[in-house]
Formats: C-alpha cells, structure tokens, sequence
C-alpha cells in the first residue's frame, strides 16, 4: 500500500470527538486547582499546629507541598483516569476531543500540546523576571526604587531555575518529543502513556510554588540551592527543592517513556541505524536523566533534610557543603546536553529536508550525540575549579575540553548535509542556521570556561552568563522556535505566516546579539554575576544591554501572535508541506487522534533521508499481523 | 465488574508485554542508582565505625526476611506464569504483610539513632527512603491483588503490572542486602 493511500484513507473514526469548546471542559482544571489549595493549606494548618510553628516554616511548607501536590493530581482526573482503574475499579471513558487538553489523560499528543502552552506561559513569567533584573542593573547603584538587594536575589535565582527546568528542560523534549517519539517511531503511542500524561501534571504546581516562593521568605542562593547559605535564605528555599525535585521527576518519567519506546517499540524494520535522528538525540538526553539524576534527586533530599528533619549533611559539625556542589553538578552540568542534544537533533532532522541531502555521516552524528552525553556525565566540577583542590582541575579541564570533539562531529554532520546542497529558507531553516552560529560562539567561549587559567579570571563574571545564554537562548530556544514552525502543520494543519516568522527571527538574532554579546566584554572588564551593583565605568555597557534586552523581550510577541493568528487563520498546509521522508510526515496533518490507523502498519525499507532522485520511498505499509 | 468498551484506550496503549516489562527496568535501574549514592554517602558521613547503638539483630532480621520474600516473588511469577490468579494473590498478600514488617523494623531503628550525627543522619534518611519504596510496594501489591480481585480479565490481559511488581519487589530485596552490608558490615 503506498504511501498516498494511506494518506488518502477515512480517518474520520480514528480523529476522536469533533464536539466544540464548551466552558465544562476545564472542570478538571478548575477542580485540581480547587483540591490542590485546599490540600496545601489544610496539611500546612494541620502541620504547623501540631509542630507549635507557623505555617511557612519550613516543615509546614514541605507537608503542604506533597499534600497539594497529591490533590492537584487526583483532581486533574488521575483518581478515575488511573488510580480507580488500577485498583480493579470503573473504566474511565476515552476522552478524545478538546477536552483531553484540559484533564489527565494517556494522549501523548495533547500532553505535548500542554507542554507547549506551559514552556511559553513559564517563558513569559521567567522573562518578565529578565527584565526586572535588566531594570535594576540600568543604574550602578542599588537605587531602592526598584528591587532591593534581597529581592534582586529571589528574582535571578528564579529567572534561572525556572527558565532552565521550567523552560528549555521540557521546550523541545515535552513540546516537540513528545508529539513526536511515536509518529517518527511508528506507533501510536509510548510505552507508558499514563506515566507520560503525569509528567505534565506534575508541572504546574512545581511552577507555581517556584514562582511564589517569595511568599514565604524566597530564597537568595540564585538556582543552585547551595547550603549553608540555604538553611539560612528563608523558607522559599523549600518549594525551589521541592519545585526542582517535582520538574525533575517529571523530567524522568518522560525519559523511561523516551528510552523504552525507542527500545522496544520502533516500527518493523526500523533497525536502530534507521531511528530518526531526533530520536537519537532524545534518547541521549534520557539517557543522562536516567543515569545520572540520582546524584542531584539525594543532594537536593539531603539539603531539605538539613532544613526539617534536624541532619547536618551541609551544615554543623559534620557537614560537607563541598558535597552538594558535587551532587548538584553530578546532573546539572550534563543537564544542559539534556537541553541541547535534542536541539542539535533537531538541526540535523530538519536540514536534510530543507537541502533535499542525505544526513551526512550519520552514523558519525549519532555518536556525537551519544559521545556528547557519556562524556558529559563526568565534568561537572568545571563549575567550582575555585573551590576544588588542584589535582583535580587538570582532569576535569581535560574531559570538559573533549566535550568539543563529539560536539564536532554534530557540526560537520550538519555543514555537510547542506554543503552543496540548495536549501530552501523558511522561517525554520532559518532559525536553525542562527541557532548554530549563536551555539557556536556559546561553545567557543566555552572553552574559556574549562580552561583552568582561563576560568580562575572568568568565573563569577558575565563572560559566564553571556556563554551561558549564547548556548541555552542562542542554541535551545531558537531551536525549539524552529521546530515550533516546522512542526506547525502537522499538529495543526496550517502553516505561520513566512513573513513574521522570519521577520522575528532577525529581530531576535540582532537584539539577542546586541543583548548578550557586550556580556563577553563586561565580563572581562570585571563585572561580577549575581549582584546588584557594579562599578560605574561598566554604566553605559549595562544601559546598552537593559535597552536591547527590552527589544528583545518584547520581540517575543511576535511568534506568541503568529503562532495563535496562523492557528485559527493560517493557510491549509498540505499533509507533508516540507517534502520530507520522515514518517510522521506519511501520515494525514493535523494528526488524527489514533495516528496509525488500525489493521495497518508502516514497516521501513530504507533510510527516511535518501533525497536523491528516484530514491524509493523509505516506508511501505502492510497489514497488521495477527497476534 | 464488566469493563465498558473502550477500544480506543486499547488502541492507544499499543505496547506489548514484553516492551512494557523491558522499559521497566530503566526504572529501576534510575532507583538503584539513587541507593548506590546513599550507599558511597555512607561512607563520606558516617566514616566506618557503625554506632554500637543501632540494633544489630532488628538489621539482620530484616535482611533475611527480606531474602525469604524472595521465594513468594518466585512463586508468584510461576503462578502468573500459568495463569492461577489464586496462587498469584496468596504469594501477594505474604509480600504485603512483609512490606508491613519492614516498616515497622526501620521506624524501630530510627529510635536508636541520633539523626542529627554523620551516621545517624544517612542512617536514617537512606531508611526513610526505604520507607518510601515499602509504602509504594504496598500500594502496588494491593492494586495488583483488587485488580485480581474485581476484574480477572484486565488483570489477564494486563499481566505486565503484576510482573513489574514483582520486578520491583526483587529489585528492593537486593537494595537492601546492599544496604545491610554497607551499613551494618562494612
């Protein structure tokens, strides 16, 4: 059976309900909401007046945070979606219309939907926190009219948490992979649906108590938490663990869905030298969760112990706080190749289509992938050469500095796809290629970073913080705004508008630039990170960077309003609009509820990026074997 | 109690078996490294002299209970095997009263320790983290045996749940000889 045929097939019974909006949809929102608060807060009262405390003590804040928790998720519909099932109770009807956005449920597609609307809703409230800080360092004095020191404290460490786990930890792995993993594999789902529905679910409060820490004391250790400046920050520092530990398990029940559905559920003849490339770079990302998350998921235990159960892991006469800095670096430096590997993964799955090349060197690019991720598991001290004893920077110096190699290998894989190749520009080939040049000078001033001498000058200084965003802003977001218009049609069946999406592009590529590069100049002149007064030589650099980054911040609205105008307005886009041989593009767009339709299966016959002409087509589809 | 049709949950959670049984193992090898940095923290705080206060025989008990529970995860799997949904419950319910038990030795033992010493403090917050596991044991077990219970067909149909269980179970049984030798011995 061809390709168009199936293309061409009734999939009416298989796109799932076509009843409209109604305002009783976000019932389960609105309960979870309800019994989530009321769950805090009970367990909060409860707590604190059996402790003799008040209720934003630490202790009361870390039992109402689990009961919350707890609630919101059986008010979602995890009680009768999951829990009255498994226990032998009622079936849960198959919700399979709009409503499945609004309420637990085991669609991997609407749970990535959701991952979308919540990366941006996070990205605009952790961006909101940039500018605060952006305000406060448009003079050189702490002028009081605006944030005070402490303030200044709560708000930098909760842009960076919450755009590093609130944002690019889930952008393009939840928002894209997860829409993905079964298109691009041949399946209609993952291996554990329902894990994955929770994944999200466990999002939003993890979000929200992150965001409202300041409510009960905040927190002034920025991002990292580290004791014993955090036993002694204020009570906030309970939901920045509680919140990262929350976005972290989340983070890992996608990636056991990620790793076993590549494993054990690829479509018939898809060999593992046939998996999409975007699936390679997202099993090495879970692949780093998996293994190496443990160390921090203890470390960040071990400090709210510290701070309710009366231990001295960090802090006392038998605390280590060199300890945690091991523990959390153990994942959260390999946790930026958990951001980045799927966006160089998403380079190399969109450029063949767009050059209309084979991916050059495959087998080289998934090594990259898979090299950069073993090796990164081993070089987290890189962030603490000032603290650590001299034998042990040369090591991690060296294996830092390998890090490029692999690294490389992703690069040349690229350049060499579209060497020769006549690549059509649209607003996401476009972004790709910005997103290589900005990762490019993100890695090169990298290696300033890990080389020792270099980073005894460097460190705590904005070269950092520029580096820094050149590869999580520069590398990540315009990649995952790439894949966002790549990816339009086949969840929505409309194209962006071409013009606005490349028309934001440049506007982000010229204020990003003027944003963070004068950074790599400020830091070298001597501008410390983290604090809310400089030196007054370093003024006008700073007012550069505040105004470019307002330009920038509130370029942002530019793809917020073309990707909801091109929702509703946009032009119809054909089933497969990019000419790609990419699996998920065989199928109808938008993708029906049940994408592969039943009693046929698609089995690979060749590899999904052979554009030479009169190539055959990689896919052919045959009926379901019986069981 | 009769499942309502719902062929669209079925057609959406296509995996087999054999790939819901395999991709549980990423699981719980994601647990077993969270025990093996409690076990290397040991050492780091608590150096190598166990309290001569924490209770030897309770920690030796413990242990070899939880090498017996071994033989009703054997027999369970057997009886999953062949399909004796009576057999599978029995082995179950002995697995529940042993998660009970466990609990109630490692609340004990906490009472002879000082949380707030090098040993005593990841003493105790590795067993809370046991505490954890046995809790999420129990609910599993009690899951799996209603489920038996109420609708043998899902369960029938749904055999890899009662399977990662006992994976689970077998899982926590070898953590825990693990920890026994690191903290008790070495």
């Amino acid at each position: 059976m061809a390709t168009n045929e199936i293309q061409a097939q009734p999939l009416d019974d298989m796109g799932g309900d076509k009843s409209a909006f109604a305002i009783s949809m976000l019932f389960p929102l609105f309960r979870a909401t309800l019994w989530g608060l009321t769950g805090y807060f009970a367990a909060a009262w409860i707590t604190a007046i059996l402790a003799g405390t008040v209720i934003v003590d630490p202790l009361p804040a870390t039992v109402g945070y689990v009961a919350g928790l707890v609630c919101w998720l059986m008010g979602s519909g995890v009680w009768e979606g999951w829990i009255r099932r498994a226990f032998g109770g009622k079936e849960a009807p198959s919700y399979t219309g709009i409503e499945r956005y609004f309420r637990f449920g085991p669609d991997s597609k609407s749970t990535a939907v959701r991952y979308v609307v919540l990366n941006i809703v996070t990205f605009f409230l952790a961006g909101m926190a940039a500018m605060a800080i952006r305000i406060e360092l448009l003079t050189p004095d702490s002028t009081g009219w605006w944030m005070s020191e402490i303030q200044y404290n709560q708000t930098f460490g909760i842009h960076g948490l919450m755009m590093l786990l609130g944002v690019v930890a889930s952008a393009i792995v939840g928002g894209v992979g997860y829409y993905l993993i079964p298109l691009m594999l041949g399946t209609r789902n993952v291996v554990f649906p329902k894990l994955l529905g929770l994944s999200w679910w466990l999002l939003p409060p993890a979000t929200f108590a992150v965001f409202m820490s300041p409510t009960i004391g905040g927190f002034q250790t920025g991002w990292w938490g580290y004791p014993p400046l955090a036993q002694n920050s204020g009570s906030g520092i309970v939901w920045y663990v509680l919140g990262a530990a929350t976005i972290l398990i989340a983070s890992l029940l996608g990636a056991i869905n990620i790793a076993g559905t590549m494993v054990y559920m690829r479509a018939k003849g898809m060999s593992l030298g046939r998996v999409p490339i975007f699936i390679w770079g997202l099993f090495a990302a879970a692949t780093i969760l998996i293994v190496e998350s443990p160390a921090t998921y203890t470390g960040a235990l071990m400090d709210l112990s510290d701070m309710i159960l009366g231990s001295h892991f960090y802090t006392g006469p038998t605390g280590h706080p060199l300890a945690y800095m091991d523990q959390f670096w153990f994942l959260f430096h390999p946790e930026v190749y958990v951001f980045i590997l799927p966006a160089f993964a998403i380079w190399l799955e969109i450029l063949p289509a767009a050059a209309k090349r084979p991916l050059f060197a495959r087998g080289w690019a998934i090594a990259g992938l898979v090299g950069v991720s073993m090796l990164g598991a081993m070089l987290g001290v890189h962030h603490y050469f000032t603290a650590v004893s001299d034998a042990r920077m040369p090591i991690f110096m060296t294996i830092t500095e390998t890090v490029s190699i692999p690294t490389g290998f992703i690069y040349l894989s690229a350049i060499g796809t579209i060497w020769g190749g006549r690549l059509r520009i649209n607003a996401a080939v476009l972004l790709v290629l910005m997103a290589m040049m900005n990762f490019l000078v993100g890695g090169l001033t990298g290696i300033f970073n890990a080389d020792v001498p270099a980073d005894l000058q460097l460190h705590n200084t904005y070269w950092v913080i520029a580096h820094f965003h050149y590869t999580m802003l520069g590398g990540v977001i315009f990649t995952w705004l790439a894949a966002l218009y790549w990816w339009f049609p086949k969840v929505t069946g409309r194209k962006i508008n071409e013009f606005w999406g490349k028309f934001h592009a440049w506007w982000f590529l010229v204020f990003f630039n003027c944003t963070f590069f004068p950074m790599f100049i400020a830091g070298l002149d001597g501008m410390n990170r983290r604090i809310a007064i400089y030196l007054p030589y370093l003024h006008e650099i700073n007012l550069f960077m505040s105004i470019s980054s307002f330009f920038l911040g509130a370029g942002f609205l530019i793809p917020l309003a073309n990707l909801l105008y091109s929702w509703r307005y946009g032009p119809k886009a054909d089933a497969n609009p990019w000419g790609s041989k990419g699996l998920e593009w065989q199928i109808k767009s938008p993708t029906p509820y049940v994408p592969y339709p039943e009693g046929v299966d698609p089995e690979v016959v060749g590899p999904n990026d052979n554009y030479a002409p009169g190539a055959k087509e990689p896919f052919v589809w045959v009926p379901t074997p019986s069981k | 109690m009769a499942d309502a049709d719902n062929s669209y949950a079925r057609l959406m959670d296509p995996a087999s078996e054999r790939a819901k049984r395999g991709a549980f193992f990423f699981l719980v090898l994601f647990a077993a490294i969270i025990f093996a940095m409690w076990d290397l923290a040991r050492f780091l705080w608590g150096g190598t002299a166990v309290p001569s206060t924490l209770n030897m025989g309770v920690g030796v008990g413990l242990t070899v209970l939880m090498l017996a529970s071994l033989v009703p995860v054997v027999v369970a799997r057997k009886k999953l095997d062949r399909g004796d949904d009576g057999g599978v419950v029995s082995s179950m319910a002995a697995l529940l009263v042993i998660s009970l038990v466990m609990i109630g030795g490692i609340v004990y033992n906490w009472t002879t320790l000082t949380i707030g010493s090098g040993y005593g403090g990841i003493y105790d917050i590795t067993t809370i983290w046991f505490l954890v596991h046995f809790v999420a044991a129990i609910l599993a077990l009690l899951a799996s045996i209603m489920k038996i219970s109420r609708t043998p067909d899902r369960a029938k149909r749904e055999r890899w749940v009662s399977y990662n269980v006992l994976t689970y179970w077998g899982g926590v049984a070898i953590l825990w000889v693990a920890f026994f030798i690191v903290f008790y011995i070495a």
